[in-house]
């Protein structure tokens, strides 16, 4: 549907971020090709617990993981940790479809609760995206084992929020031009072409990674974890 | 560095680069790919937690040393711009001696932090490649290369010979008999076509036999028709440890072909986390043999038989308070957490949990074979708080665990912080629960035959007495002469030596601890000496505590061993038993 009409330069730019998009689709597609292409193996022993669990089920159990705070001790000790984790992705998210939506359905980006969650979430994602560049630079441990590609996924993607957040208050016409929408686009394009050589990347290994672990898991009886 | 020690060097990385890349499985890359370095795992390490100044200990960094690696060889990102990612690889002798610090000396692979990655990356699998790595190219621990040799050249990780095994069978087997009061009761070995093969732990073998006798003595109770293996019996495995999964393989095969051999219907493994772990999960990996037969833990198998009511144990025969440690390979890695809580909960009546429990529990600190590597005692035992202060809380007096490993580690950890409670397993409780009249055993038709006279069990048997106490010497040959057996006596070491080369006696009974020339350089010397070194010791004495140093002599183990005071009947019988193996082993000879 027509969305709204954009400028030259917004319009290139709008061009710029779906090329990117789909050179993304070409790259992810090339890296999971490439995973896939690493032997694959299977428990050869007999299941460790069948009357209680098996590969299957632990396989969704460690894939529903990340929905269940109470499931790890990491997250359920450090839930607030795991609330700052929870809204930076949703931050994610909300950026993600500012993005997409900036193209090709701007009417629905001026909802009043569209905008408002966006805005809450993208500022919020922001505040995080400062204190876990904080907790990066001044935790010993966190310092240790950061390399310059964490350093800078951090920083940019706190930029990329902030930004998000200023292009969504252009759209409901809270801040004049589209400069912002501009840059925002610009700068999405460049996490496009960016995150699958980087550690961003994660989220696209996350489901294999869970669902291999629970299904060796889940086989021998661990997955679902028996709790006292 | 020399030109000669660059080239080693090259060649080593070349070595572990190969290795890598034929390790390299979908499971084992997406845990190098995975990690966001977002810390979630680092509480989750007991090395953190009791080293909280040192944030080397945290589990990503030591997976990253093998992340850098993969990255360096693998990664699109680290193979083009290598300093962006982390990417790199070790150079000299030096980087790989602080690989194996951190691989083998900060790491007991427990998977505590594997279970807290919200990413699903399985960290300890990392550090055991990289620890497979290293031992590749020689770059291990002593302890780990001692324990290594022994599993494949032997063929079991503590070097314990054949027939010091079968001897401990066969000794056991007379505690079995006298125990129970019954003289058809005894260890069965290599009988084919057994509903169950015993494999056990060389520890047991070797420092503690009891576990042997307390499982025969389930075994014997249950009515089951079981046999130990005389070889493929060590269920544990150093591959594991060392990340060597070509001699995990051959240990695993080892006890598997045994058990076809036997034809065997189950294999029954004795409490040992990282042996059940090695022999029920890992194995047939390990080996390549997909599992179309029965294994379980011998924890699975005392349950089944108070189930079945083939034995009957005493809720009320252990007086103090108990807690169950959960042996990491068990918990984690095999999913066994409520078995042996329902098992211990038969033969406790106060039994409390340790917070955390079941897979959240803390390692023992001895696992991931850090018993072995006494270079880095110190750091274990300091990461050993965390364990401490979990028991402590408990106010139990047994910690029940198994686990063998744990069983050591524990033991340590007591003592070091001095907990002032003991560690036993569940086949000592068990065994000692039995209600012995009430199991199996006691209900099959007994068979009464009678049987000739036998002549006197030691008839014709010389054996030299050797006691510094002329009591004890009185009371033995006063024993031995009414069983048949010619007596010579030796008040020391000196004249012990110099009887034993004059007469050369079938049989020597030798005391400890003596005025002059002990029994412990005695017996190195009547094993050094060509001429009598194959004549059958038994070690006669009330000092339980040089058991240890006479078995860490490096000459053979002696033949048999009784503590003092000794029952007239058990002294005839092992007697008899000694000397019947020996003059076995010649005719075999």
């Amino acid at each position: 549907m027509p969305a709204h009409e954009p400028s030259p330069l917004l319009h290139a730019v709008e061009i710029i971020h779906w090329a990117a998009l789909a050179v993304m689709v070409v790259v992810y597609t090339l890296r999971i090709r490439w995973l896939l292409s690493f032997r694959a193996t299977r428990d050869r022993q007999k299941p460790g617990s069948s009357d209680r669990t098996d590969a299957q089920r632990g396989a969704y159990y460690s894939l529903g993981n990340v929905l269940m705070p109470w499931a790890m001790e990491s997250t359920r000790n450090g839930f607030l940790f795991y609330l700052t984790f929870a809204v930076f992705h949703l931050g994610v998210v909300a950026g993600i479809g500012l993005a997409f939506l900036s193209t090709v359905a701007r009417p629905f980006l001026q909802h009043a609760v569209v905008s408002t969650t966006i805005m809450a979430l993208l500022f919020a994602a922001f505040a995080i995206g400062l204190y876990r560049i904080g907790r990066r630079f001044l935790r010993p441990v966190m310092k240790l084992i950061s390399t310059p590609d964490d350093y800078f996924s951090i920083f940019m993607l706190t930029a990329w929020f902030f930004l998000g957040g200023l292009t969504e208050l252009s759209i409901i016409g809270r801040l004049p031009g589209e400069g912002y929408a501009v840059a925002y686009l610009l700068l999405t394009s460049f996490f496009l072409l960016y995150v699958p050589f980087s550690k961003i990347s994660h989220y696209l290994y996350y489901p294999f990674t869970r669902i291999w672990l629970g299904r060796t898991l889940g086989h021998r009886g661990t997955y679902p974890l028996v709790k006292g | 560095m020399s030109a000669r020690e660059n080239k080693d060097t090259t060649y080593k990385i070349q070595v572990m680069r190969d290795i890598l890349a034929k390790k390299l499985t979908r499971s084992v890359v997406g845990s190098l790919v995975a990690c966001v370095h977002c810390g979630m795992c680092n509480e989750a390490c007991h090395y953190v937690l009791s080293h909280p100044d040192d944030p080397k200990m945290t589990p990503s960094f030591k997976a990253d040393q093998l992340r850098k690696l993969f990255k360096y060889n693998h990664d699109w990102t680290g193979s083009v711009i290598p300093w962006w990612v982390g990417a790199k690889e070790p150079h000299t002798d030096a980087d790989l001696d602080v690989l194996k610090d951190i691989a083998f000396g900060t790491c007991t692979n427990c998977r505590r932090c594997t279970l807290n990655c919200p990413m699903g990356v399985d960290t300890a699998v990392l550090n055991r490649i990289m620890r497979g790595l290293l031992s590749a190219v020689g770059v291990m621990p002593e302890g780990v290369r001692v324990v290594s040799k022994d599993q494949w050249e032997v063929g079991n990780q503590m070097g314990v010979l054949k027939e010091d095994y079968l001897d401990t069978l066969d000794w056991m087997s007379g505690e079995l008999a006298s125990e129970v009061g019954d003289e058809t009761a005894r260890i069965p070995i290599d009988e084919p076509g057994t509903e169950v093969m015993y494999t056990i732990n060389p520890r047991e073998a070797k420092y503690d036999p009891r576990t042997i006798a307390a499982a025969a003595k389930i075994f014997w109770a249950a009515g089951e028709s079981w046999t130990m293996p005389s070889e493929g019996w060590d269920q544990t495995n150093f591959g594991l440890f060392s990340g060597d999964d070509q001699l995990g393989g051959a240990a695993a095969r080892r006890v598997y072909e045994k058990q076809k051999e036997l034809g065997a219907k189950r294999i029954v493994i004795s409490e040992c986390g990282h042996g059940y772990r090695s022999t029920r999960c890992e194995g047939p990996n390990w080996a390549g043999i997909d599992q179309d037969w029965e294994m379980e833990s011998s924890v699975f198998t005392m349950l089944r038989y108070i189930k079945e009511g083939r034995i009957k144990v005493d809720l009320n025969k252990l007086d103090k308070r108990t807690t169950y440690h959960d042996s990491c390979n068990l918990a984690r890695s095999c999913g066994i957490t409520e078995e042996p809580r329902e098992l211990l909960r038969l033969v406790s009546n106060d039994f409390v949990e340790m917070t955390p429990n079941r897979a959240e529990n803390y390692c023992c600190t001895g696992g991931g074979g850090a018993m072995s590597m006494s270079e880095y005692t110190p750091r274990r035992l300091r990461s050993a708080k965390i364990k401490a202060d979990q028991i402590a809380a408990t106010g139990a007096k047994i910690v029940v665990t198994s686990c063998h490993n744990c069983v050591d580690g524990l033991s340590d950890l007591i003592k070091h912080y001095k907990l002032g409670c003991e560690v036993k397993q569940l086949v000592d409780l068990v065994a000692d629960a039995l209600i012995i009249e009430e199991c199996a055993v006691m209900k099959k038709p007994k068979v009464v035959v009678e049987m000739p006279k036998p002549a006197l069990p030691l008839h014709g048997r010389r054996i030299l007495v050797v006691d510094d106490e002329p009591d004890v010497r009185i009371f033995l040959r006063t024993v031995l002469e009414d069983a048949g057996a010619e007596i010579y006596e030796a008040a020391d070491g000196n004249q012990a030596l110099a009887m034993a080369r004059r007469h050369k006696p079938d049989l020597i009974s030798l005391d400890l601890s003596m005025e002059g020339k002990d029994g412990i350089e005695t017996f190195a010397e009547l094993r050094s000496d060509v001429q009598i070194r194959d004549i059958p010791v038994c070690v006669v004495t009330g000092h339980p505590e040089f058991r240890e140093v006479i078995y860490q002599r490096a000459v053979p183990m002696p033949e048999g061993y009784m503590d003092k005071p000794v029952k007239e009947d058990e002294l005839v019988d092992n007697f008899r038993r000694i000397l019947d193996l020996a003059e076995h082993h010649k005719v075999h000879a």
